[in-house]
This record gives structure tokens, C-alpha cells and sequence, in this order.
């Protein structure tokens, strides 16, 4: 590894990775596993503040787009199981199944197309009566005639694997700095090297972007744009509740979806149909009428949540990408740089995956899932 | 701003202290040695305390305990409390039923 | 959406000012509070306020809040309680949680007036039942008429810590002692000296180890700490209580503008993390003010002040006043509010060692460390003369603002001047008549009328008292120093209860001759 003239040694590494949330840390400890040096930058104070820290926790196969499928299903196959184990931390993984659930004739056309769609592509998804749903989950409202149900998806704690994969990879020796906030990243002599900070250069033999929807801007310093938009989302958190099911749940008229937490409480997302146009003060922002909407959904399909109380509302940016599918990419014209953004609010779920395979793009220069789907210059015009 | 942070730096090793098992934050049990260990495994900040270890997620949203934590934090670190960020403040101020927060009516009339 | 000129969150103090003064100037008020009681922490004090006669002087908290209320209803400000306002969003919109359903509502200015939290302190057994804030004794003591418990132990001399020991005295609570780490009391001398005379005894430099039980508090023990605040071996204490106060601190409760965006900043003066805000209260985002508690600890009286110059402020930001109206205004406010700052507990000389009084008397070394002054050194203030005949003796030697002594005697005996801090000078060559209202204007209950002429080998002392039930005439008794050591019999000559007293009532004892200027507390055995 190669020290530029006049740069401290030890803001240089193998690898800088821009951006702290799940997929850069991910990313980092598959490195320090493999022997790489790692530098990761995080603009804000705290360590994984944006979308990772502000998701609902799916760890699903079950309603993805067929690009992401293959990430997804590796996932859950091969990483998420043992995943507590190695990164010697309880991430709160579940794997119990998920539920989308329908109440109307209407609900179960959406249901059945999500399920051929799924089916064809190779994924235990099938729908089920209203019934069977109630035997597997009894708290269903009565009114749920039908849902698709995927046995195999499930639900993490998202706060936790960000620190999980932070924790392992700072013992490991990565060097994670927060309050650095990137303003450019540098080609040297045609390869991308340099990456400034507002106090200071770091340099690396690779470069990954994974700040989310910051990625856009930092990409734009090196000639890159990524069509990605920010949308807000909200979540509300109820209490503790004793154990009811630990499904993961969604409807079919994208009402909520949630989970309940191993700590008991539950974890609802939702919208109130306005996120892409909600106003925000510069930090994500809740809006007055989301968590109010978000309840009625709820109580819809569980009625006996009505009485949990909420103790918490948040927010969230979600990077979403123009075809609702992340960029993961070599940048070939600007060598050394990666791209690993755009999660489009399903990122979570194939993150250990995605930070697997960022490491085998740093180390053996390909992958072992392809990802031909998610390059940086898919985007073409309609005509 | 946030001020640079390197989590790398050598803040010692947690040692052991004689008073570990106090409870800080009631509504979740988290006990003063919880925290203090976090610190040592990379949690430099009250957010990523919280995050880590549920400390003001419970019913009183670190009410009782924010003082607590920032004073443990600040101390393991070396620093000031007011080199701290507090957590965010989300609504709803106070616990409500979601029977209650979903019955929306607008404009008071 | 129903919008109003302004919503207030909050109907304490600070709150209820904010709205009547709005309300005053033609702004269409609301307050919104999350307790079924409006009046904030008002209703439970029933102690009198300091300081002059624009500050209520003299007046007991509650009744200061049933002023409050009745001017509020008469300006037609609307209260709504049991309101929780669960969130304050962009375009100065607030949801409110009321009636089992969550209304919405915006208002042209949002004044914030949530006051504070009670802090904690943690130590071995700190969550077990028993240990409670002293502001939570006080709620259930003086709004729900529960006693907290049978036997307390005190941690914290400041102002609140006192003021509440001395009401659990009066529920008939034992307080076994009052405890800080700090090496000198945090709250008025007169304050500490009310219950100092009452036998409750002070340690200084000392924290609480450990609170004992199993299921609740059975007991507590204490220790002396070193500048390092190290437990020094060999100075445990114990004590049998039910029941351990915490008073060490609150903290403003300023979640409300946080999430709205304020720009915060964490104050360790002020209690904790407050918005920044400039001299009407208007913070970092336009039409969003604070007033009292939450923009900063200190206590009723400025959050009063405080809550009327937001209120001023918020009716010149929407058009109703033109500048020079808030000007003025303001101006006159902010002199109330400096006038309340000043003195040896003022802002400006918190963490200062101050040694002499403004007049250049030694401070009492004694009352900062034990609570009480020694017979020594009270004879050095100018409230405490030897006069021929019955006159009143003032042991008054902190500069506190505060002078309603001045104004209730009506031979003009008592003399404080302009600067209010000023230590009582009692005049030498006034006629003294005897009528008492001295005694029961004082808030720190420092002043007692001594007669060494009017019985031959006895000196007639008159103590304020304001404990039931009320001693008779002819009771034979004890009389207690200063520290609350008993140092002679007392026979009770009369008890006074006047109106105009308001429930201090004057307890008159007589005690051998040379006793009058010990005895200031009276028990029958």
C-alpha cells in the first residue's frame, strides 16, 4: 500500500469505507476478517445514525424485487443463523416466518401475484386462509381472510447488528471515526485514493460509499450520480408486551408492518401516504398525523393491541433508488472506488450478505453472487 | 457539529468496580457495570448507549436516568458532560394508548 | 385546525403569567396541562414567599396559585387539564392527548412552560421502595394528604430540602437528619434554621452508602466524605427510617423542544440541557418561546416574571403591542426578575465563597455548616438588639432579597431601605407595641419579640409556630435552642391566631431570665 506524499500513515488503510451504518460496518469486519487494514468515516456523532438505525427490522425473502432475491436468500440461508455466534453478540435474530396479511378480495389478488412472483423464483411462499393464519398467529383480527405466509423470513434488531458488526470490527482493529464528515473523494494520477474530510485526507487502496442518501453527493465529487430520492419514514414503539408471535407481519394494503421485539415491545413502520413529499427541519422529522394513521392499521388486523401503550415515535430517511433496488458496483471509470448504496428501505436484510460480498470485491476483485443487476450504470433512458 | 471522534484512541481497559450492580436506568434494569463495560466495546456516545443497551427506552424515555448515563459515560471517557450529546426527543411526551393516539380528530372544534 | 394566538404548555407558574398577560392584550390563550390541578408546583407550596411585595411576599405558594387561576379566568384565558401535549411538530403544530382522543391545534406562538424533573442520586438500595423525590413527598403530603412515611432521612440542603423537611415535620414525620456531600448547606440559612431549632440535625460533607431492606427502605447509612468524595473509614452513621427524600436538583424538562428543533445547549447553571433563547424567552425558531423552570432552574417567583415577559413578547410578535409597549414592558419585568437575583443566592454568586455580608458582618460559619447560629454570633447582625421592653429580635444575616418585615411593623421599628437584600435593622428608639405582625410576616420565621421586663426573673419569648396541634395556655414544657437542644422550662402565656397572621400562629413562652435570648422552639413534654 502506497503512502501519498505528505499524508499521515496512520489515516491510511487498504480500505476506507465513507458511512457507519450497517452495510459499511458489515463491510468492514468481512475486511479485518480477511486481514485488510480499514478506516471508516461516519459524518454524524453516533455510529450507524441514518437508515440502519431507522428500519423495521425484516429479514425477509418474501416481497422483494427478483434482482434482490439471491442476497436475500443467501442470507438467510448461510449468514443470519450463525450470525449472533460470530459476531459474539445477540442480534435477536428470528426466524419465524412472515406473515402479509389481507382482508378483502382485493388484498388477496395483490397476495396471489406477490406469491407467483416469489414462487417462480424459487422461494417457499404460499397463501393461506384467513384460518391458518389465525393458528399460527391467534391475535389476528377475525376479519384477515387470507395471507401469504413464507416461513422462512423473519425479523432482526437492527440497532443491534449495526453495533454488532461495529463492536467486532473495532476489536478486530478497524479504526472507526465519527464526526468526520466527508467532502470529496480524490482521484490521484486516475485512481480514486483520497478521501477529505473537513479536518482532514485519508487515504486508501479502495474506497467504498455506503452513507446512504449522502452517497449521492459525495459520488457527485467524482463525477458519479446515483438517482436516488430521499423518503421519510416513520415508526411507532409500543411497551413491553408479554409474548405473543414473533412473525414478522405486513398487510397487503401497506398499511404497517412490524414485529415484536425480543424485549417485548413492538415495532411498527407505516405511512400516512405523504412520505415522499413530507417538509423536515434538516434531521428526519415526524410528522403530526403518521403514528396516529399507522395505529389504525394496526388495530385493524390486532385488535388487541388497542390498549398497548406507545412510548416512542421516530423517523427516517430511506435512500430510495430510482428501481427500487441498491447500487452495489465497481465504478470502472473511476478505478478503486465502490459503490454501496441506494437500499431503497430494504437494505437490512441482505446486509450481512452485501458486506460479505463487498469484501470479496475488495480482496478477490469478483464475487460469488452476481451482481450484474445492481450496476452503477444500469440507468438508462425509457426510449 | 459533532466533534471528531476516533473510537480507536486508548481509553484503558474496563476494570471491575465494587458498585457495578447498581441499577441506572429503572425502567429497563441496565446496571451501572452494563454501561460502563459498553463504553470499553466501542459506545462512545449516549445514543449508541441507548441503542446498545435500551437505556431511556422504557416508559420514563431516560427521564430518571439521562442525567445517570451521561455521567457514567463522561467519566469512562474522560470528558465533560456537555462534550455529550443528549438523545433525541420524540413524541408522544407521555405513554398513550394506541386506541387513543389512532383517534385523530382535527381542529379541535 | 382550531389555531390560537397562543398555546401554552403548561399551567404552572410560568404558564398562567404567560397567558394572562397575552390574554390581557386581546390574543385569543389556551393552556393546555397533563395534571387534573392547574397551579404547577404552586399548590403545593404552603410555605410564604420571599422577596417584596411585586413578588408576593409573604403569600403562601397556593394562594399565589388561586390568585393566578382567578385573574387567568377573569382575562379569559382557557385552561384545559388533563391535556398531555404528546408532541410539538413543524408550522407550530401540537397534538393533544385529551378526552381519550388526540386533537390537533397550531398556534401563532407556542410558549413552553413544562418546568422540571426531580434528579437522582444512586446509591446501594436507591431503588427500593421508599426512596422517593422530596418533590413527590411534597405532592403527596400537601395535595393528596398522605404521609410519606413515619421516619426520613434527607439527602439535599438546598432550598427544597429544607423547605420540605420542615413540612414533614409539620405531618408529624420524625426527620432524623438532612445530608449533603457538599461542606455547606445549599439553601437559606432561615430555612435551615427553622428545623435546625426542631432537633433535626445537619451532616455536612457526608453521603448516603447504603439505604437497607428487602422489600423496602428499613434503614440507612451515611458517611463522611474527603474532596475526593471518598467514604473516609471509621464515619459510618446508621439510622432506622422508612423513608430516604432525594433533593438534589431538577432538571428542566425540555423534550418539547428538542423534538420541535430548537437550537439546545446544555447548561449545568441552569439545571441541564435548555434552548437557547434570548432575553424574551424567543428560541432558535421564531414564535416558539419558554418561561420558567424549563428554560433554566430557579423558582416560582422568577418563573412568574419570566412567563409575564414571554407572554409580552409573543403579543408584540403577533402585532397586538407596537415596540415600544414591550419595551417598556419588558424593562419593567426584567427589574422585578433582577431584583429577585440578587443576594448571596443570586445567579451571579453561585459557587462563590462569600464570607461577609453586604453591611460587611462575618456570615454565620455556623449556620452554613450546622444549620443554626451560635449565641455569638447572632448578637452581631443589626436585627438583634438589646432593647428595654418587648421588642423584636431579627436573626436575619444572609443577603436574601426579601422585606415584608419592613412593611408590616407599624411603629416602623423594622428598617431594610431600597436595595431589599439589606439585613433588617431593628431601630433602637422605635416604640415597639407588641402587635406581632413582624413575627408572622417573615417567611423564614427568624423573628421573635423578647420582653426581659414585663415578669420579674423572666424573659417572655414569642415564637412563630406553625404546628398542630396548637399549644394552650398555661401548657408547661421545654424550650429548645437554636440547635435543638433543650435548655430550660417554658410555660405557655399565650396563644395568638390572627388572620391577619395567616396561620403563623404567635406562641408566647415564658423562660427564665437569662434564657431569652437561647429559647426559639417550644415542645410540651
Amino acid at each position: 500500500m502506497k503512502k501519498e506524499e505528505g499524508n499521515n500513515m496512520e489515516n491510511c488503510a487498504d480500505v476506507i469505507i465513507i458511512g457507519s451504518g450497517v452495510i459499511g460496518n458489515a463491510a468492514a469486519y468481512y475486511l479485518a476478517k480477511r486481514g485488510r487494514s480499514v478506516i471508516v468515516l461516519e459524518k454524524s456523532g453516533n455510529i450507524g445514525n441514518g437508515g440502519s438505525s431507522r428500519n423495521g427490522g425484516g429479514v425477509r425473502q418474501s416481497g422483494r424485487d427478483k434482482r434482490e432475491l439471491p442476497l436475500a436468500i443467501y442470507g438467510v440461508k448461510n449468514l443470519w443463523p450463525t450470525l449472533s455466534e460470530e459476531l459474539g453478540m445477540d442480534v435477536e435474530y428470528y426466524k419465524e416466518g412472515n406473515l402479509r396479511l389481507g382482508k378483502t378480495k382485493e388484498h388477496i389478488k395483490i397476495l396471489n401475484n406477490l406469491s407467483k412472483n416469489a414462487i417462480e423464483s424459487g422461494l417457499d411462499v404460499k397463501m393461506i386462509s384467513g384460518d391458518e393464519a389465525r393458528e399460527i398467529c391467534p391475535y389476528l383480527s377475525k376479519e384477515v381472510i387470507g395471507a401469504s405466509w413464507c416461513p422462512t423470513d423473519g425479523h432482526a434488531n437492527p440497532l443491534l447488528t449495526t453495533l454488532a458488526y461495529y463492536r467486532k470490527a473495532r476489536q478486530l482493529g478497524v479504526r472507526f471515526i465519527t464526526g468526520e464528515e466527508v467532502t470529496q473523494v480524490r482521484k490521484i494520477k486516475g485512481k480514486a485514493r483520497q478521501v477529505v474530510t473537513k479536518n482532514n485526507v485519508y487515504e486508501g487502496e479502495s474506497i467504498i460509499l455506503a452513507s446512504g442518501y449522502e452517497s449521492r453527493r459525495i459520488a457527485s465529487t467524482f463525477g458519479i450520480d446515483i438517482p436516488i430520492n430521499k423518503v421519510l419514514l416513520e415508526v411507532l414503539v409500543t411497551e413491553e408486551q408479554p409474548p405473543m408471535f414473533y412473525q414478522m407481519l405486513g398487510t397487503a394494503a401497506a398499511d404497517f408492518y412490524g414485529h415484536q421485539s425480543k424485549h417485548g415491545s413492538f415495532v411498527f413502520g407505516g405511512s400516512s401516504g405523504y412520505e415522499a413529499f413530507n417538509k423536515d427541519n434538516g434531521t428526519p422529522t415526524t410528522s403530526s398525523i403518521t403514528a396516529s394513521a399507522v395505529c389504525r392499521g394496526i388495530m385493524k388486523y390486532f385488535p388487541i393491541l388497542a390498549d398497548a401503550k406507545i412510548v416512542r415515535t421516530w423517523a427516517g430517511w430511506i435512500d430510495d433508488c430510482v428501481d427500487h433496488v441498491p447500487v452495489i458496483s465497481f465504478v470502472e471509470e473511476v478505478p478503486g472506488l465502490i459503490l454501496a448504496c441506494g437500499f431503497s428501505g430494504h437494505g437490512f436484510g441482505i446486509s450481512p450478505t452485501v458486506g460479505m460480498l463487498l469484501s470479496e470485491m475488495v480482496v478477490d476483485g469478483k464475487t460469488s453472487i452476481d451482481l450484474e443487476a445492481f450496476r452503477y450504470d444500469r440507468f438508462k433512458a425509457k426510449i | 457539529m459533532s466533534k471528531v471522534n476516533d473510537r480507536s484512541r486508548d481509553i484503558g481497559k474496563y476494570m471491575v468496580q465494587p458498585d457495578d450492580d447498581i441499577i441506572i436506568c429503572r425502567c429497563e434494569e441496565i446496571t451501572k457495570g452494563e454501561i460502563r463495560k459498553a463504553v470499553y466495546e466501542g459506545m462512545f456516545t449516549i445514543t449508541e448507549i441507548r441503542r446498545y443497551l435500551r437505556t431511556g427506552m422504557g416508559l420514563c424515555q431516560g427521564q430518571t436516568c439521562g442525567k445517570l448515563v451521561k455521567g457514567i459515560i463522561a467519566k469512562e471517557l474522560c470528558i465533560s458532560t456537555s462534550d455529550l450529546e443528549s438523545s433525541e426527543s420524540r413524541a408522544p411526551m407521555r405513554p398513550i394508548e394506541m386506541r387513543v393516539l389512532g383517534n385523530e380528530k382535527r381542529g379541535g372544534e | 385546525m382550531k389555531r390560537y394566538d397562543v398555546i401554552v404548555v403548561g399551567a404552572g407558574p410560568a404558564g398562567l403569567s404567560a397567558a394572562i398577560e397575552a390574554a390581557k392584550r386581546g390574543l385569543k390563550v389556551v393552556v393546555f396541562d397533563e395534571n387534573s390541578k392547574p397551579g404547577g408546583q404552586l399548590f403545593k407550596q404552603i410555605h410564604k414567599f420571599f422577596g417584596s411585595k411585586e413578588h408576593k411576599a409573604k403569600i403562601r405558594g397556593f394562594k399565589i396559585g388561586e390568585e393566578l387561576l382567578k385573574e387567568a379566568e377573569v382575562t379569559g384565558v382557557e385552561v384545559v387539564l388533563n391535556a398531555i401535549v404528546i408532541g410539538l411538530f413543524l408550522d407550530k403544530e401540537v397534538t393533544v392527548n385529551v378526552n381519550d382522543e388526540v386533537v390537533h391545534y397550531k398556534g401563532d406562538a407556542i410558549i413552553v412552560a413544562t418546568g422540571a424533573s426531580e434528579n437522582m442520586v444512586t446509591f446501594d438500595g436507591w431503588t427500593l421502595p421508599g426512596v422517593i423525590g422530596a418533590g413527590a413527598a411534597q405532592t403527596m403530603m400537601n395535595l393528596h394528604s398522605v404521609q410519606p412515611g413515619k421516619k426520613i432521612l434527607m439527602l439535599g440542603s438546598g432550598n427544597v430540602g429544607l423547605v420540605v423537611s420542615y413540612q414533614l415535620l409539620q405531618v408529624g414525620c420524625e426527620v432524623v437528619a438532612i445530608v449533603d456531600a457538599a461542606p455547606k448547606i445549599g439553601g437559606y440559612g432561615v430555612h435551615a434554621a427553622k428545623v435546625a431549632r426542631c432537633g433535626v440535625p445537619f451532616y455536612l460533607s457526608h453521603t448516603i452508602i447504603k439505604a437497607e431492606g428487602d422489600q423496602y427502605v428499613t434503614g440507612v447509612t451515611i458517611g463522611e466524605v474527603d474532596n475526593k468524595f471518598n467514604i473516609i473509614p471509621g464515619t459510618q452513621k446508621h439510622f432506622d427510617v422508612d423513608t430516604i427524600c432525594i433533593a438534589v436538583g431538577l432538571s428542566p424538562m425540555s423534550q418539547l423542544l428538542k423534538m420541535a428543533g430548537c437550537n439546545m445547549e446544555e447548561n449545568p447553571k441552569k439545571g441541564g440541557v435548555i434552548p437557547v433563547c434570548n432575553e424574551y424567552g424567543e428560541t432558535s425558531i421564531g414564535g416558539i418561546f419558554v418561561a420558567g423552570d424549563v428554560s433554566g432552574i430557579e423558582e416560582a417567583s422568577s418563573a412568574m416574571i419570566e412567563g409575564r415577559i414571554s407572554g409580552v413578547a409573543a403579543a408584540f410578535r403577533l402585532g397586538f403591542i407596537d415596540k415600544e409597549e414591550l419595551k417598556a414592558k419588558a424593562r419593567e419585568l426584567e427589574q422585578a426578575l433582577l431584583s429577585l437575583r440578587q443576594g448571596m443566592f443570586g445567579p451571579g454568586n453561585k459557587g462563590k465563597d462569600i464570607t461577609k455580608t453586604e453591611e460587611d458582618c462575618d456570615v454565620s460559619i455556623n449556620l452554613l455548616k450546622k444549620g443554626y447560629m451560635t449565641d455569638e454570633e447572632v448578637v452581631k447582625y443589626p436585627g438583634v438588639k438589646s432593647i428595654k421592653g418587648i421588642h423584636a429580635v431579627i436573626e436575619c444575616s444572609q443577603n436574601i432579597p426579601c422585606n415584608p418585615c419592613q412593611d408590616s411593623c407599624p411603629k416602623k421599628c423594622i428598617r431594610i431601605g431600597d436595595k431589599i437584600t439589606a439585613l433588617p435593622i431593628v431601630d433602637e428608639k422605635s416604640k415597639c407595641i407588641g402587635c406581632g405582625m413582624c413575627v408572622a410576616s417573615c417567611s423564614g420565621q427568624a423573628i421573635f419579640l423578647v420582653n426581659e421586663d414585663y415578669e420579674e426573673g423572666y424573659t417572655y419569648v414569642t415564637l412563630p409556630y406553625e404546628f398542630l396541634p396548637l399549644p394552650k395556655k398555661g401548657m408547661k414544657g421545654v424550650a429548645f435552642d437554636r440547635s435543638g437542644q433543650e435548655v430550660c422550662e417554658a410555660e405557655v402565656v399565650e396563644i395568638k391566631s390572627l388572620a391577619a397572621f395567616d396561620h403563623t400562629n404567635l406562641l408566647t413562652i415564658k423562660v427564665p431570665k437569662e434564657m431569652g435570648m437561647k429559647a426559639r422552639f417550644f415542645k410540651q413534654i
